[in-house]
């Protein structure tokens, strides 16, 4: 079992790492692409920068912001996301796995903060979990992913916890530190495929959402042209043509 | 299932129903359905939303809003339209994910491959019936997005589904039966208020005005080399108030405005649903403007052209240098401050409230100045809650106020937080510098049994404008 934890958390982790890093340079640099070639072709008249800086940095730093509404979800959700950054980069045990790979350390958070900020992100995902599966709201928006991601992102803190806390005998410590390693690396694999994704992306969506809206002169007539339907996308009513209602499936029931 | 059914328009809810089952019937909603519109709908979406795709810039929204979207449902804390039905497919990020797994689904390379995998048909007809309701049951407020920690700009994404809808020949049949090709006389605009019937009016308008202020007010028409070129606002009628209001400020100004007769309304059914209908109208825009060689455009107390014209006119209007665009909101305030327009004092004794249309403050474009217009003038100025960026809409936003068999809906379903808004301000009169939300809020008023009269900005301005 030495050998696998071994494998897992030396050249595999490696590799989940430089997929991960890759995965989302890939997605930052084609989101750039588009960015500008959008910007390019809307010719990019009237973009209000001060408006979307303004609304960028407000949501990366959301103090404030966040607690306008649901303010419950909102600080279990900001606790969860401290502690996913904060323990996995700081914690003692880590700073050496990172100097090894990285061959560069940094100061350790002390071990008692670490423990409580790693149970703080196990309740908060279990936490978020429940609200989701709880709410009729939730349950409607979330895909199986949306489901599965707290609870996959908890697994690598609490098999860490056990390990540091707990006395336990060689073969179940193994046992812990292989989920926990293979677990971590499938997370850094999965995070650019999946709407974790988010965490490199988010702050483009301000700008996305200004040039999305900034409409490429004659795009409509190019529109209309490629579908075969010339000047006007829009021909005259069918004469006598009966208005029809779009029965909703959810009340037909 | 069926493809949009072919039954005949349902009965209509009543309000009451509607608000205390809590439940939201099917919309009423007809849709003037174009020929062949009914005929091969997912094939010919699909061509409509790649034909869009490879010329506009809706790509780099439904990337980036598809990678990021983390579900977290803030998003349902802002919708009034879910607060008053609580229907999960009214939450904002549920109506986005109709049209953005079509695009997974369809445009992305794991879509296709995953489709093919798992044998997934792909876009059906019962997701296009769904989009249709969904996207005209959003009032395009976007309220949503002031929650939305990963910025997705739902608004986006309804105008994009109504506009794929539309170039496959679905649309409401208001707005069709109201947006071809204008005939000679018409004006092209929304509600189609040909230009005769303006003209007509114009010289009773400056009567009344001289009846009661003793001061003439000119309304120019077609005069080269003005200042400004005025687009008044306009909704089924011609807000008469509101457009002495605005000839008065001008008069009081002395600034040079003009009315263009060759194209004065600057509504239009673009922004709801289609792109190429918003650049139409901005090039005929910029024709009049050239014709009649102004330096700047101002547009009347309509949310809806003031933003078309102030994000698009730069950018659609056709080549070169456009001419700089301001609502009269602007124009009237700037000239207040500086002095040159006098406004009397208290000269509005009746409790006043504001309504910020959407297009006006969501983005934070125009939120203090009619407000400070409204103090200087107001006695009893009183603010709804909540306002300004986080306004309620009106319920009648997107182009929904246009559509008649929506009405009991608008007034019950969209418009319930409105009118709780305007019933706890006691106001005798709530100013909506829109002709949309003006619409929308008087039958909204009406239908709710609330004693408040809607007016407009300029209505009141006028009452105050001091003449030197």
């Amino acid at each position: 079992m030495e050998t696998w934890i071994q494998l897992g958390r030396g050249p595999l982790f490696q590799l989940a790492c430089a997929l991960l890093v890759l995965g989302l340079l890939r997605i930052v640099v084609l989101a750039l692409v588009e960015l500008v070639e959008a910007y390019r072709r809307s010719s990019g008249r009237g973009v209000n920068w001060r408006e979307i800086a303004g609304e960028t940095l407000g949501w990366l730093v959301p103090v404030g912001r966040l607690w306008r509404q649901r303010p419950l979800y909102s600080t279990v959700s900001v606790l969860f996301h401290v502690g996913l950054f904060v323990v996995p980069i700081f914690l003692a045990a880590h700073v050496l796995l990172w100097k090894r790979v990285l061959a560069v350390a940094w100061p350790a958070l002390p071990q008692t903060v670490a423990n409580v900020l790693t149970l703080v992100v196990i309740v908060a995902g279990l936490a978020l979990f429940v609200s989701r599966v709880a709410s009729a709201s939730g349950r409607k928006l979330s895909r199986a992913q949306d489901y599965a991601w707290p609870l996959l992102l908890i697994v690598p803190f609490l098999t860490g916890y056990v390990c540091a806390n707990l006395a336990l005998g060689a073969q179940t410590y193994e046992a812990f530190m292989l989920v926990h390693v293979y677990t971590v690396d499938l997370i850094l694999v999965l995070i650019p495929f999946s709407q974790i994704a988010h965490c490199v992306l988010a702050p483009f969506s301000q700008v996305v959402s200004a040039i999305a809206w900034k409409f490429p002169p004659g795009a409509g007539d190019r529109i209309a042209e490629t579908l075969g339907q010339g000047e006007s996308s829009l021909p005259p009513l069918r004469s006598g043509a009966e208005p029809v209602s779009v029965r909703k499936k959810v009340h037909a029931q | 299932m069926d493809p949009l059914k072919l039954e005949q328009r349902s009965k209509v809810p009543t309000g009451q129903e509607v608000l205390e089952t809590g439940q939201r019937p099917h919309l009423p909603l007809g849709f003037g359905l174009q020929e062949g519109a009914m005929e091969n709908r997912p094939r010919r979406f699909l061509q409509a939303f790649a034909a869009i795709l490879k010329h506009s810039n809706y790509r780099l929204a439904l990337e980036q809003y598809m990678r990021v979207n983390a579900r977290c449902g803030r998003c349902n804390v802002k919708c009034q339209i879910f607060q008053a039905t609580g229907e999960a497919c009214d939450l904002p990020c549920h109506r986005s994910e109709l049209l953005l797994s079509v695009y997974r689904r369809h445009f992305t390379v794991s879509g296709v491959l995953r489709g093919r995998l798992l044998g997934d048909p792909g876009l059906q007809d019962d997701t296009i019936d769904k989009m249709a309701e969904a996207y005209y049951t959003c009032t395009l407020c976007r309220r949503c997005q002031l929650e939305c920690p990963m910025g997705i700009d739902h608004g986006l994404i309804t105008h994009l589904g109504r506009y794929i809808l539309s170039e496959i020949g679905i649309v409401p049949r208001v707005s069709a039966a109201q947006t071809p090709e204008p005939s000679p006389d018409s004006t092209g605009g929304a509600e189609a208020n040909p230009v005769p019937a303006l003209l007509d009016n114009l010289p009773l308008l400056r009567e009344e005005i001289k009846n009661a202020t003793g001061v003439d007010v000119e309304f120019p028409v077609d005069r080269t080399g003005a200042e400004y070129l005025f687009f008044p606002d306009l909704s089924d009628d011609l807000e008469a108030d509101t457009l002495m209001g605005s000839a008065a400020v001008f008069r009081a100004t002395g600034d040079t405005w003009t009315l263009g007769a060759g194209f004065y309304d600057g509504l239009h059914y673009g922004l709801f649903y289609s792109d190429q209908i918003l650049e139409h109208a901005l090039q005929r825009m910029r024709g009049e403007a050239d014709r009649l060689q102004v330096k700047t455009i101002v547009i009347g107390e309509s949310g809806y052209a003031a933003r078309s014209a102030k994000s698009f006119y730069p950018g659609c209007a056709g080549e070169g240098p456009a001419q700089p665009v301001v609502s009269l909101v602007e124009y009237t305030h700037r000239a207040w401050k500086s002095g040159r327009l006098k406004l009397r004092a208290n000269a509005i004794s009746e409790r006043v409230t504001y309504h910020d249309p959407c297009n006006f403050a969501r983005d934070g474009w125009i939120v203090e100045e009619p407000r400070e217009l409204l103090q200087a003038i107001c006695s009893d100025y009183v603010e709804m809650t909540p306002n300004r960026r986080d306004n309620f809409c009106c319920g009648g936003g997107g182009g929904t106020v246009s559509i008649g068999e929506l009405r009991s809906y608008r007034t019950s379903v969209g418009g319930k937080a409105k009118a709780g808004q305007i019933r706890a301000t006691g106001a005798k009169y709530c100013v909506a510098p829109c002709a949309n939300c003006k619409k929308q809020l008087r039958e909204l008023m009406e239908d709710q049994g609330i004693d408040c009269q809607i007016v407009g900005l300029h209505d009141l301005l006028y009452k105050a404008i001091v003449f030197e």
